[in-house]
C-alpha cells in the first residue's frame, strides 16, 4: 500500500507544523480538489501544497487554484508548482477585447528554452501519471521592480538623474531577453510591471510568467511591444501620471506647454506619455522612444529590435553605461 | 514588373470579398489581365489549442473555407465578365510570422506589378495591438502598385 501523507511527511519533514494531512495525487487533473497538506507525486519527488497562489491587482486577491505553493518533501526546497488549466478568455485592453489562451505546453517550451538565461525565471515540465503538463518553477528571490522604483523616497529629478541609468540599463537588458524570445518564435505573452522582478543580490532583472497565447496573427510582437512601452513608460516618470495625479502632486505648475490628447497613452488614453512635458530635463531622445507608444505616434515599433536601437543611444546620452543594473533594495 | 499582373490577396473576409468584387468591375473587359487569387494559410498558433486534435481540426475547418471563397471568388470575377483563363487560384500554407510579407514575397517571385488587399478600415489604437496586413503591405511593397479596396 502506498505511503500516505502522514507517513510521508513523518519520515521527510516532521518539524512541518502542518495542520492536515491530505492525499497523495498522481493525477493533478482535478486541481481544484488538491489543497494545503496534500501531496503531488510528480517525477520521483513529493510535493507537499502549502497553499494556492494568488495574485494581487487593483486591489483585489485573485486566488490562482492551478498554481500551488509547494515544498519539496525529498529536498526542502520551495517550488511553485502549475497545473494544467486550460482557459480561454476575452482579455480587456483598454476600448479592446480578444481572446487570450492559456497554454502549459508555451510555458514549458519557453522554460527549456531559458534554462541557462538568468534574465528569466527558471524551471521545468514534467507529466503526471495522466499526461497532464506539470511545470515546476524556482522562485525569482527579489521584488517587483515596479515597487522598487516606486519605493525611492526622491524626487523625479533625482531619481531621474541618479537612479534612473542604471534602472534604464537593467530595462535594456530586459528588452533584449524578450528579443531573444522573438528571435526564437516565441512571445512572453503577459509583460506587465508585475512581471518584471528584480533579483537580490545579483540585481539581474528578471521576467516570469509566460502561459499566455494570444492570435494577434499580423502583429505577432505588438503585445509584447505594448507592454514594454509602458513599462518603459512607468519607468521614465517613476510612476503613472494621469491627469487627475499630476493635478493631485502640484504637478500641474511645471508643465510650461498645454498637454493634449496626442501626449497621452494610445491604449490608455489618461496616461501621459510625452513625459517631457512634466519632466524637462528628459532627454529629447528618450522621450521620442517613448512618444512611439503615444496617440500622436505616427510610426510603431514593429519589433524589439527597432526599439532597443532607438533606446541603447538613451543610455549612452544619459552617461552611464553600467556593467550590471543596479537592482539594490531601495 | 507587368501591370497587368494583379494579385489579389484574400483571406475569406467581407473586405476581401470587396477587392474581389472591385477588381471584377475594374477589369472586366481586360482581356489581356492575369489575376491571380492569392490565399495564405498560416497554421493556427499550437498554443491557442489544447491538445493535437483540435488545433488540426481548426486548421482543416479554416483551410475548408479558404478553398469555398476562392472558388466563391472566381466565380464573382466569371461573373462579373471576366475571362475564366485569366483566373488562377492558390492557397498556400503559410507558417511565416507576417501574412504581409508572406504576400509581397508572392508579388516578388511571381512578378507581378500589382497588389489588391482589401482593408476594414482599422482605428490607429487597433492597428497598433493587431497589427494591419494593407499597412504593410503599402509600408513595405516595392516595384508595384498596390490598390488598397476599402
Amino acid at each position: 500500500m502506498a505511503e500516505d501523507v502522514r507517513q510521508l511527511i513523518e519520515r521527510m519533514w516532521p518539524e512541518s507544523g502542518i495542520s492536515r494531512y491530505g492525499r497523495v495525487f498522481h493525477d493533478t487533473s482535478e486541481f481544484m480538489d488538491i489543497g494545503h497538506g496534500d501531496v503531488m507525486a510528480l517525477g520521483g519527488l513529493h510535493y507537499l501544497v502549502i497553499r494556492d497562489e494568488s495574485e494581487r491587482r487593483f486591489g483585489m486577491e485573485d486566488p490562482k487554484y492551478w498554481v500551488k505553493r509547494c515544498h519539496v518533501l525529498e529536498t526542502g526546497e520551495k517550488r511553485i508548482v502549475k497545473l494544467v488549466f486550460y482557459e480561454t478568455f476575452n482579455a480587456t485592453v483598454g476600448r479592446f477585447q480578444f481572446p487570450c489562451y492559456r497554454s502549459p505546453i508555451k510555458e514549458a517550451r519557453i522554460l527549456d528554452l531559458v534554462r541557462e538565461d538568468p534574465r528569466f525565471m527558471h524551471g521545468f515540465s514534467l507529466e503526471d501519471s495522466q499526461g497532464n503538463n506539470v511545470r515546476v518553477l524556482e522562485y525569482v528571490q527579489g521584488r517587483r521592480l515596479d515597487l522598487q522604483v516606486e519605493a525611492m523616497e526622491v524626487d523625479h529629478e533625482t531619481y531621474f538623474r541618479e537612479r534612473f541609468p542604471a534602472i534604464l540599463a537593467g530595462y535594456i537588458d530586459a528588452c533584449e531577453a524578450i528579443l531573444f524570445l522573438h528571435e526564437h518564435g516565441e512571445k512572453h505573452g503577459d509583460i506587465r510591471r508585475d512581471h518584471l522582478y528584480v533579483e537580490r543580490g545579483t540585481g539581474r532583472y528578471r521576467w516570469i510568467d509566460f502561459d499566455y497565447a494570444f492570435d494577434l496573427r499580423e502583429n505577432p510582437f505588438g503585445w509584447d511591444l505594448f507592454g514594454l512601452g509602458n513599462i518603459l513608460a512607468f519607468l521614465v516618470g517613476k510612476g503613472e501620471h494621469t491627469p487627475l495625479s499630476i493635478a493631485e502632486q502640484g504637478l500641474a505648475e511645471h508643465i510650461r506647454v498645454p498637454l493634449d490628447q496626442d501626449d497621452f497613452g494610445i491604449i490608455f488614453g489618461n496616461r501621459l506619455f510625452n513625459l517631457k512635458k512634466l519632466f524637462p530635463y528628459i532627454p529629447e531622445r528618450l522621450n521620442r522612444v517613448v512618444l512611439h507608444f503615444a496617440q500622436g505616434a505616427n510610426v510603431f515599433y514593429e519589433t524589439v529590435d527597432e526599439l532597443l536601437t532607438d533606446l541603447r543611444p538613451c543610455l549612452a546620452e544619459l552617461g552611464a553605461i553600467p556593467e550590471q543594473a543596479q537592482g539594490g533594495e531601495a | 514588373m507587368n501591370p497587368k499582373r494583379i494579385l489579389i490577396a484574400v483571406d475569406a473576409s467581407a473586405n476581401s470579398e470587396r477587392a474581389v468584387a472591385y477588381v471584377g468591375d475594374i477589369l472586366c473587359h481586360a482581356r489581356e489581365a492575369e489575376i491571380l487569387l492569392f490565399c495564405l494559410s498560416k497554421t493556427p498558433d499550437r498554443d491557442l489549442f489544447p491538445d493535437d486534435a483540435t488545433w488540426q481540426a481548426s486548421a482543416r475547418k479554416q483551410d475548408a473555407e479558404y478553398k469555398e471563397f476562392l472558388a466563391r471568388a472566381r466565380g464573382s470575377l466569371e461573373q462579373r465578365g471576366v475571362d475564366a483563363g485569366c483566373i488562377e487560384t492558390r492557397l498556400v500554407p503559410f507558417t511565416g510570422f507576417s501574412v504581409a510579407q508572406g504576400i509581397l514575397g508572392a508579388q516578388r517571385d511571381g512578378g507581378y506589378g500589382t497588389i489588391v488587399v482589401g482593408r476594414r478600415g482599422m482605428s490607429k489604437e487597433e492597428e497598433f495591438l493587431f497589427g494591419s496586413v494593407s499597412s504593410r503591405v503599402v509600408h513595405h511593397a516595392r516595384n508595384c502598385a498596390v490598390w488598397v479596396v476599402e
